[in-house]
C-alpha cells in the first residue's frame, strides 16, 4: 500500500499541472514540525508534511489578498475545508481561485482531535474513517453549575492572554477586535475572576467555529477551549438547525433575520 | 439565602417599546423593585455579550434584557438577533458555573406597564434566591 505522503506528492503533482496553479500551498517538514509552504510547478516535493497539522486557511488568505490575480490550491483536511466556507461566507476567500487538495485524517489523527467529521466532503488523498466521541466534552456536560465553576476557574487562572488562540483562529478576523478593547478586556491584568476574555471569545466564534481545535494546539497552557465551543456548537445546531463549515447555502444563525418557528 | 441580600440588576431596555413600558409603569404609579438599574439602548440588539458580561464583571447579580416584541422591532430584526443571541449566551453562561437564570430576556412593549413591573419583581426574586454572584478569585 502506497503511503499517504507519496499520495498526497502525487495529487499536489497533478493539481499543480493539470489545473494550472500559481501553486499548492501545503505543510513541509521542517526542524522536527511542519510549515506553510507554497509549492510551485517544478518544485521538490520531497518535502511535504503532514502532521502536525497547521491552519493553512490563514495563509491562503494572505497570499490570495497579496496577490490578487493567483490561483491557488490548497491541502485541505476536513476542518480546513470547513474553515474555508465559513470564511467564504463572509467575504475572506474567494473560492473560485481555490482549489482544495482534500485529505481524509487518519484514526489517530482524528483520535488527537476528537474530531467528528475527519474526512472532507471530496478525499483525494487518505481514506475516510469515522468520526470520534468528543467524550471529554460530554463528561464537561455531566458535571453540576459548582464543578464548572471550579474547573473553569482553574483553567483560565492559567491563561496569560497571549492571543494565542486567537491569533491561529481560522475565523478570526475582524480588524478591530473586541478583545483588544479595555472597555471588555483589561490591559496588563492576568486571569482575573471574571473571564471576559475567554467568554467573549466563545460568543464571538458562535455559528463560525468549526472544531479544527487549533487555538487548544496553540494555547501553551494547554486550555481545553474547545470544551466550550463544541458544547456551544451543539446548541446552535439544536436551537437553530445550523452546522458551521456544513454549506456554502446555509446563513449563520445569530447575525441574520429571522426567528426560528414558535419563538414569536 | 442571606435575608439581608438585595441583588443588584442591570436592566438593559429598548428605547422604543421596553423603557416606555417602565415609563407608563412609573406614570401609572405601578411599584417594582428598586433593585433594577436601566440602561436605555436604541435596541435590545444593541446588547453585545460583551454587555452583559461586563455588567457581571462589574458586579451585577442579575441582567435584564427587554426589548420590543418580535415582530414590533422599530428597526424591523434587531431584537432577532437578540432572541437567538441571549438564549446563546445563557448556554455558556452554565458552562463555566454561572447560573443561566441570572440572565433573562423578555419582551415588554410600551403599554404593558403591568408587566414590566412584573417581570421586574419575578426576576429580582429569582436573583434574590441565587444570592450574590460568585466570580471565584482565589483558585
Amino acid at each position: 500500500m502506497v503511503d499517504r505522503l507519496t499520495l498526497l506528492r502525487g495529487a499536489v503533482q497533478q493539481a499543480l499541472e493539470t489545473n494550472e496553479l500559481d501553486g499548492v500551498l501545503a505543510l513541509r517538514a521542517d526542524h522536527n514540525g511542519t510549515v506553510p509552504h507554497l509549492f510551485r510547478t517544478g518544485d521538490d516535493l520531497s518535502g511535504l508534511a503532514l502532521w502536525p497539522k497547521y491552519p493553512l486557511t490563514r495563509t491562503l488568505d494572505l497570499l490570495l489578498s497579496a496577490q490578487p490575480g493567483a490561483r491557488l490550491g490548497i491541502v485541505a483536511r476536513g476542518c480546513d475545508e470547513r474553515s474555508l466556507i465559513e470564511m467564504a461566507k463572509r467575504n475572506q476567500v474567494d473560492l473560485e481561485r481555490v482549489t482544495l487538495i482534500g485529505l481524509a485524517c487518519t484514526a489517530e489523527e482524528a483520535a488527537a482531535c476528537r474530531c467528528a467529521r475527519p474526512y472532507p466532503t471530496k478525499i483525494a488523498v487518505g481514506e475516510r474513517v469515522e468520526g470520534v466521541e468528543d467524550t471529554i466534552t460530554s463528561e464537561h456536560a455531566r458535571l453540576s453549575l459548582a464543578e464548572r465553576a471550579g474547573f473553569w476557574q482553574r483553567q483560565f487562572a492559567k491563561c496569560f492572554k497571549c492571543y494565542g488562540c486567537r491569533n491561529v483562529c481560522p475565523q478570526c478576523f475582524c480588524e478591530e477586535c473586541a478583545l483588544e478593547e479595555d472597555l471588555w478586556v483589561e490591559r496588563g491584568v492576568l486571569a482575573p475572576p471574571f473571564p471576559m476574555f475567554h467568554l467573549i471569545r466563545a460568543m464571538h466564534t458562535v455559528g463560525k467555529c468549526v472544531g479544527c481545535r487549533e487555538c487548544e494546539l496553540a494555547c501553551p497552557a494547554d486550555i481545553p477551549l474547545t470544551i466550550l465551543y463544541s458544547l456551544l456548537r451543539r446548541d446552535v445546531e439544536e436551537m437553530f438547525g445550523y452546522v458551521p463549515g456544513a454549506s456554502l447555502e446555509d446563513r449563520p444563525p445569530l447575525v441574520v433575520s429571522g426567528v426560528p418557528e414558535g419563538w414569536a | 439565602m442571606r435575608e439581608d441580600f438585595e441583588p443588584r440588576i442591570i436592566g438593559f431596555l429598548c428605547n422604543w417599546c421596553s423603557y416606555a413600558g417602565a415609563d407608563a409603569a412609573g406614570t401609572s404609579r405601578l411599584s417594582y423593585p428598586s433593585n433594577i438599574r436601566v440602561v436605555r439602548v436604541m435596541c435590545s440588539g444593541r446588547v453585545s455579550p460583551e454587555l452583559v458580561l461586563r455588567a457581571f464583571r462589574e458586579g451585577a447579580d442579575g441582567v435584564l434584557v427587554l426589548g420590543c416584541h418580535i415582530g414590533d422591532c422599530h428597526y424591523t430584526d434587531g431584537n432577532h438577533r437578540t432572541a437567538k443571541r441571549i438564549p446563546i449566551l445563557r448556554k455558556l453562561l452554565s458552562y463555566v458555573g454561572i447560573e443561566p437564570e441570572r440572565l433573562r430576556l423578555e419582551w415588554v412593549s410600551s403599554s404593558e406597564a403591568q408587566r414590566f413591573a412584573q417581570v421586574v419583581s419575578e426576576f429580582t426574586e429569582t436573583v434574590r434566591q441565587l444570592g450574590p454572584l460568585e466570580k471565584g478569585g482565589e483558585v
